[in-house]
């Protein structure tokens, strides 16, 4: 017990500060949602049913679930290239890339965001390269869709996925490209066989952030989505503080934090597997 | 013998002197207000709380809370109220109203009581300042419009910025535009009706706080607001008027109150005063606030709608008692019918 103790005694405040903090919060949150009034004066189950036996709510939970899995897709694609170039640059240009990987985290996000207005507007910078080409007569649509939403995603969660992914990048013997190919393969073989599985742990752990942090990006969503694409976050707000209707608002955000939870257990486990397969063979 | 009493009364006149120092401070102590975070608390912080320390010695304090929080904040704290007064939009101030969150005002009490328009103070609260909503359009771009409809015309509705009903200015926009149509203050079903006719025109369906960057960035061309946020956007040398429609703008208040249980009442007197009061009405009205003074005092800026405070009262006005109940229902239907 004492062993115990004193071997969790370092996490003990940080455990306390969760508890309190985080915890106990979450908890009344469950409690609020199981009120059926707004004045919570009332149980009852009226919140859930109302969520529950609406087609509307299931549409803007699976459009949540999607843009979080889109912007994962499009961070994979460009990051991991970004990410292989990496490995294979000199240590100074190495540095450079980390730093432009990182320099966006050092911007709030409220600022990134409001950027993209000025990029994806009607009279923004890609419209005007776009009609100064005459690739188009009109301006393109790309503010308040969900295309440009998941463009502006891509760049404002980036770092999310590269810090995890060079972390693991940086651990990877290049020998191991070496030995592949000269064993006779391909290099889109040694991509498929020795790098990805390699790098599948890092990979998961960014994708993972990337998916919980597009998921619930309220101002990226509500600023670049607009109101036509409803989320579940714009959803906890509205209800919470225009509404005032506090136990619906308890309930969307719960139905937000299991959904978005099951995909990160399912993104963590497929890395998992990756990765306790490369590793178990080579033990 | 002498040299001590001289002592003595040098220290008794020391101790007197510090003595009447620091009674007016200790009898002043403090007053905790509830603000709208953002401009409100910025233009609070610059102009009011000076005031209030220059000449009552009260410290300001301030907590950045929307409506709903300080009616919610407050219902949560069991009779001890976590501040001495509210700011509140006229929908919040109803709710607040009927859960008995506010002590009565003696408007007798202020000594700016006079220079405040009929209408803008009553038996729960004082009004601090006031909007005026119309709409807003790019005259460079679109001709002038008359009137709501226009906003479902071409060439307006392709270049259109809508906002639901979550904000206070979004909510009374639709009605006066459902009013066109045939709708009232409570059935607002026209606009749904026609807006669904034309929504795939529409530039822009915005959150309220990214209109002004969606005008500015020429992404619409055209919409409802507050003359606050045009001022605001031609300061910063965006092409932008302010039109009040053929029925008429709309105009409503944002009222102080103080709160049920205060242990500090004097001192919240003293903080309305000071909020209502000419010198800080007229810096409230200025870069970069843009507030719409509700002292008579205060000379009118040359994009509002009316020569003096009291042409307000022509205005379009709201019972939000009634809005009050059926608003979580327009937002909901407002998600549905937008949504893709």
């Amino acid at each position: 017990m004492k062993q115990a103790f004193i071997r969790m005694g370092p996490a003990l405040p940080l455990g306390l500060a969760y508890l309190t903090f985080f915890v106990a919060p979450l908890l009344m949150l469950v409690a609020v949602s199981f009120f059926a009034d707004d004045k919570l004066t009332v149980m009852g189950l009226d919140n859930w049913r109302k969520f529950l036996f609406d087609s509307f709510h299931w549409k803007v939970v699976a459009d949540t679930l999607l843009l979080g899995l889109k912007a994962v897709c499009a961070t994979v694609l460009l990051g991991l290239p970004l990410a292989l170039v990496w490995r294979g640059a000199s240590p100074f240009w190495q540095r450079v890339l980390l730093f432009v990987a990182v320099m966006p985290l050092l911007t709030s996000v409220v600022v990134r965001t409001f950027a993209w207005i000025v990029i994806l507007g009607r009279e923004g910078v890609v419209n005007q390269l776009v009609l100064g080409l005459g690739l188009a007569a009109e301006p393109l649509r790309l503010l308040q869709t969900e295309l440009g939403l998941v463009i502006s995603l891509t760049q404002i969660e980036m770092p999310l996925l590269l810090l995890p992914l060079l972390s693991v990048m940086a651990r990877f013997d290049p020998n191991l490209l070496d030995a592949s190919a000269s064993l006779g393969a391909s290099p889109w073989r040694t991509l498929f066989k020795v790098v990805l599985p390699l790098v599948a742990p890092g990979l998961a752990a960014g994708a993972l952030l990337v998916f919980a942090s597009a998921t619930t990006a309220f101002i990226s969503q509500s600023v670049i989505g607009g109101g036509r694409l409803v989320y579940l976050p714009s959803l906890v707000w509205q209800q919470a503080m225009i509404n005032a209707n506090w136990p619906f608002a308890a309930v969307v955000a719960i139905v937000l934090l299991v959904s978005v939870s099951a995909v990160i257990a399912v993104i963590a486990l497929a890395g998992r597997i990756a990765g306790g397969r490369v590793h178990g063979a080579a033990a | 013998m002498t040299l001590m009493s001289r002592r003595a009364a040098l220290l008794g006149a020391a101790a007197l002197g510090s003595a009447g120092l620091a009674r007016p401070a200790l009898a002043a102590g403090s007053v905790t207000a509830a603000i709208y975070p953002g401009a409100w608390e910025e233009a609070f912080r610059e102009h009011v709380a000076p005031v209030l320390k220059r000449q009552h010695q009260i410290d300001l304090e301030m907590q950045g809370l929307f409506a709903v929080d300080q009616v919610a904040k407050f219902a949560a704290s069991r009779g001890a109220p976590p501040f001495d007064c509210f700011v509140l939009d006229p929908g919040p101030r109803i709710t607040a109203i009927d859960r008995g969150q506010f002590e009565r005002i003696d408007i007798n009490k202020l000594a700016n009581k006079a220079q405040i328009p009929a209408g803008m103070a009553d038996e729960w609260g004082v009004a601090t300042g006031a909007q005026v909503v119309g709409i807003a359009y790019n005259p460079k771009k679109l001709p002038k419009p008359a009137g709501w409809d226009d906003l479902l015309k071409d060439p307006w509705v392709s270049k259109l910025g809508l906002t639901g009903f979550g904000t206070t200015f979004g909510t009374v926009s639709l009605i006066e535009l459902a009013k066109v149509f045939g709708g009232s203050e409570t059935n607002v079903e026209p606009v749904f009706t026609e807006l669904k006719k034309v929504l795939g025109k529409v530039a822009a369906v915005g959150t309220p706080a990214a209109m002004p960057g969606l005008f500015q960035q020429g992404q619409c061309d055209i919409m409802y607001t507050n003359t606050q946020t045009v001022t605001t956007l031609k300061d910063r040398g965006v092409d932008i008027e302010f039109v009040a429609p053929k029925t008429g703008a709309v105009s409503f208040i944002t009222t102080l109150h103080i709160a049920k249980g205060s242990t500090n009442i004097d001192n919240a007197y003293k903080y309305i005063d000071a909020a209502i009061s000419q010198p800080v009405q007229k810096a409230l009205s200025e870069a970069p606030y843009f507030f719409v003074p509700v002292n008579r005092g205060v000379a009118l800026g040359a994009g509002l709608p009316m020569r003096s405070l009291d042409e307000m009262s022509r205005f379009v006005t709201h019972d939000w008692a009634k809005i009050n109940p059926l608003r979580a229902g327009w937002i909901d239907r407002f998600n549905r019918e937008m949504a893709k």
